[in-house]
């Protein structure tokens, strides 16, 4: 699992044994909480949000045993691990999957694939002019998506599958640093089911867990290249309709938001809204985390802001107590804001 | 036009199957008709072609989710797109989509836990039904393997839609669940039709063994010898899984494993693997089977002892759908019973789970919701299964029992799960019995299902002196070799057709 592991060296480098493994583990699978978030944002580990959403807390915990086995790691603390000197060369050893973008596109990476496998699978059967077959996609949104594309897209139907396949191979030809493999014998076409995720694996003996993150790698890799050239890639580029623009916070945050901007304070909305004082300051920090044009000015005075900004970085913490230790001014609250706001810069 | 033309016209065969034209014939003559026709021999065509003639809408009432949708996608194939389902898989909008267009529908396919909703049933009221089809109907029984208790409403609800021309199917019935089927749909007269249950080309052969743990060796032995493909099938996930990777990494055959656990994209995936030959075998839990339509299954083995005779027959049914020789393998060890006996307990909420839930419940809890929804937090919390917690709710909300009290309910409640267990326990030792049997196998399912022997079949099974040896390979087929094709040839194979560019 030479993959995932670099990826968990690289996240312990980085957390620096301020955060317990399992905000790791938050982190791959990614969860929707704002300290999850916050995490990926202030310890710049952007990239890993929601790469192996199936992960299960099983096989996480069998990896961190085994890299603490190997002596890759040690213990700094309750569940708290920092890399050794060996774990250190093996993540020198083993870069890290390079287009790994999963807080940009982990929200539709899944919908990418669904797309992309059934638009093959169509594709090929009408190239062989076949049409009675069972489509191994149930996703009715996806359906619908290829309805219209097949009515949009403005290519002769015979031709169809001879350009999806050079559009194809040129796109994965521009990388030198991925198998395609990975993906394509997963492509079902006319009367040729693709494997499984685990069959392929097996097929290029790789450990499940890389290959899914290799797999994850490539499609990450797919959604960049088609969507900075688009005007090359014509029919890969309708994978991409509509998938871009989704708003980033979470369906409650935004309610947040509304009434935030018909000027209620954090209490009102509380109450308004019957949740916790906590859950609404949860989605103040997301949008410190999100929102450009977020002010923090009014929760936190600039004097404040300076202070709690100074003591981070000349600590090299962002450990909440320790700052509020030396800021006893500030709030918790005050404090995440800050650092979600400017903390990562 | 004759029914043969729009056979071929519209489903592109050209002659029905065994008993096919009768059943059809009776619908057509507006008699109500309970059809039992064996498995995999095209029961969907029954009610399918009937709907291109008769005028109004086709209702069909259908146990299993899964099931539905593939029956939906068996009709698209056919170019049919007026069908529709309409089963808790929808989102409330999307129901409400359904329900304000769902005159356009020509094939409604329907769960029985939506017909408990008094607005969708009000629908339905509005519409021309032309034909009630009830599939799976043994579900109606409490004798029959797969009782549901919403199943017994149907007598209801067919008075509410005004009698309609009913047409009930099943695959495994004995005479006594038929006759409760008729019972409960409240239809006086009715038109039986009903074939042998007997495939005649499947030969049946158990195998005994003097320990469980030499059924591991002996599954590789046949497997290996057997001509291919076929399923093997399991109680247990773990089982599936262990024997699928032994044959594989053995090099036996390829092998996957199929089960509850394996994801829905993986299953589809698996599946069709399969039905087009990249598989040789599926190691598989009763999960698999349903809707799949492979012709050349060759062998059934059981690993595992089924929970009762009706399932065995449609597991073992699934191989010579071509009507080649084919056989089914049923290796046997002392106590195999225990597994299964221990299945059909978990399947039922336990008295303690029961107790806890009661305690919980209180009587405006109860009528509150009609539409038959007991707070979700209490199946967590008690721990209960899927299965568990759709037989308490199918009790629980069933109509008369609306105005009992909670102890009365609790009560009788308790008494209907000892009874099914009781049920459940006797079909296993039937099953056993059968399996220890030491006359004629095809005989005693016959009987088993009251019906009189067709006569001597040449290759009948282990007691009549069948052979094994009769359906092995002449010569061991190596597996086929690792496949190296790189991955630009397998884009191009699927996507550039070379006939088509010459
Ligand atoms: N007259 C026919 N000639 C050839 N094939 C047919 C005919 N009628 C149905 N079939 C095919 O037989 C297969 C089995 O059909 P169907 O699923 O309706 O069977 P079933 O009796 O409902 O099976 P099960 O017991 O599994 O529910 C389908 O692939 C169907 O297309
Ligand atoms: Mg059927
Ligand atoms: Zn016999």
């Amino acid at each position: 699992m030479a993959r995932l592991a670099s990826i968990i060296l690289y996240c312990l480098t980085q957390l620096n044994g301020e955060r317990t493994i399992y905000s790791i583990f938050h982190l791959l699978n990614g969860k929707k909480s704002s300290q999850t978030i916050q995490d990926a944002h202030l310890f710049s580990l952007k990239n890993f949000f929601g790469v192996y959403e199936p992960l299960t807390r099983e096989s996480f915990e069998d990896i961190i045993q085994m890299m603490q086995e190997s002596e890759w790691i040690y213990n700094c603390g309750e569940q708290r691990f920092l890399p050794t000197p060996t774990g250190k060369s093996f993540l020198g050893n083993h870069p890290l999957p390079k287009y790994l973008n999963g807080w940009d596109h982990h929200s539709f990476t899944t919908q990418f694939w669904e797309r992309l496998s059934f638009f093959i699978q169509v594709t090929s059967n009408l190239v062989f002019q076949e049409s009675r077959y069972i489509p191994i996609q149930k996703n009715k949104h996806v359906h619908q998506w290829l309805k219209s594309v097949l009515r949009e897209v403005r290519v002769p139907r015979k031709e169809m599958g001879t350009i999806v396949y050079s559009e194809l191979v040129e796109c994965f030809d521009e990388a030198h640093d991925i198998d395609p493999s990975l993906l394509v014998f997963r492509l079902t076409g006319f009367q040729q089911i693709g494997l499984t995720a685990s069959q392929t694996a097996k097929r290029l003996q790789l450990d499940y867990h890389d290959y899914h993150i290799g797999f994850i790698n490539i499609l990450h890799y797919l959604i960049r290249n088609i969507n900075e050239k688009a005007n090359r890639f014509t029919v890969l580029a309708y994978l991409m309709q509509d998938l871009m623009q989704e708003n980033e916070l979470t369906f409650s945050s935004r309610k947040t938001q509304k009434l935030l901007n018909q000027g209620y304070s954090p209490e009102m909305i509380a109450n308004h809204r019957h949740l916790k004082l906590s859950t609404i300051e949860d989605h103040f920090v997301e949008f410190a985390l999100n929102v450009k044009d977020f002010s923090i000015d009014t929760f936190v005075d600039t004097e404040l802001q300076t202070k709690i900004l100074e003591i981070s970085k000349h600590s090299a913490t962002k450990k909440l107590k320790l700052i509020r230790e030396k800021v006893p001014a500030a709030t918790y609250f005050q404090i995440r804001l800050v650092l979600a706001k400017y903390g990562d810069r | 036009m004759e029914l043969e033309s729009i056979l071929e016209k519209h489903f592109g065969y050209y002659s029905f199957k065994t008993g096919q034209k009768e059943v059809i014939s009776s619908i057509l003559a507006g008699n109500h008709t309970l059809a039992m026709l064996p498995t995999g021999t095209g029961k969907s065509l029954c009610y399918q072609l009937p709907g291109l003639i008769l005028k109004g809408k086709i209702l069909i009432i259908s146990p299993l989710l899964s099931l539905m949708q593939d029956q939906v996608e068996q009709f698209k194939r056919f170019g049919e797109k007026r069908v529709i389902a309409l089963n808790s898989f929808l989102s409330s909008e999307e129901r409400n989509n359904v329900l304000t267009s769902l005159s356009s529908y020509k094939f409604i396919f329907i769960s029985q836990e939506m017909l408990r909703i008094p607005f969708i049933m009000g629908r339905l009221q509005g519409l021309d039904i032309s034909l009630f089809v009830v599939d799976e109907a043994h579900c109606i029984s409490q004798w029959g393997y797969d009782f549901r208790p919403d199943y017994s409403k149907l007598g209801d609800i067919r008075q509410k839609l005004g009698d309609p021309l009913t047409l009930a199917l099943t695959a495994t019935a004995t005479s006594r669940v038929r006759e409760d089927i008729i019972a409960s749909l409240r239809i006086e007269k009715i038109n039986k039709i009903e074939s042998t249950i007997d495939r005649p080309n499947i030969a049946m052969y158990v195998e005994n063994l003097s320990d469980y743990h030499d059924k591991k060796d002996r599954v590789i032995e046949l497997v290996t010898s057997l001509q291919k493909p076929g399923i093997i099938y399991f109680t247990s996930k773990k089982a599936a899984e262990q024997i699928a990777s032994l044959l594989v990494d053995k090099g036996v055959c390829r092998a996957m494993p199929y089960h509850g656990g394996v994801d829905q994209n993986s299953r589809i995936l698996i599946q069709q693997q399969f039905i087009y030959g990249q598989l040789d075998v599926i190691c598989a839990t009763s999960a698999f089977g349903m809707g799949v339509n492979k012709e050349n299954i060759r062998f059934i083995i059981h690993y595992h002892m089924p929970m009762q005779m009706e399932s065995y027959l449609q597991e073992i049914g699934r191989a010579g759908r071509d009507g080649l020789p084919s056989i089914a393998v049923l290796l046997h060890s002392p106590g195999d019973e225990q597994l299964p006996i221990h299945l059909a307990e978990g399947e039922l909420p336990s008295e303690q789970q029961i107790d806890w839930l009661f305690n919980r419940l209180s009587d405006e809890q109860r009528s509150m919701d009609v539409g038959g929804q007991l707070p979700n937090q209490f199946k967590e919390f008690g721990g209960f299964s899927e299965v568990q917690w759709r037989i308490i709710e199918d009790f629980v909300y069933s109509p008369h029992r609306h105005s009992s009290r909670l102890e009365e309910l609790q009560a009788a409640f308790k008494k209907f799960i000892n009874e099914r267990f009781i049920v459940k326990k006797k079909n296993i030792f039937q099953m056993k019995k059968w399996v220890e049997a030491t006359s004629c196998r095809r005989e005693l399912i016959l009987r088993y299902f009251d019906e009189a022997s067709s006569g001597k079949v040449p290759f009948c099974c282990d007691q009549c002196g069948l052979q094994l040896n009769d359906y092995q390979t002449g010569q061991l087929a190596p597996m086929p070799k690792a496949n190296e094709e790189l991955w630009k040839d397998y884009l191009a194979k699927i996507l550039i057709n070379r006939e088509l560019s010459k």
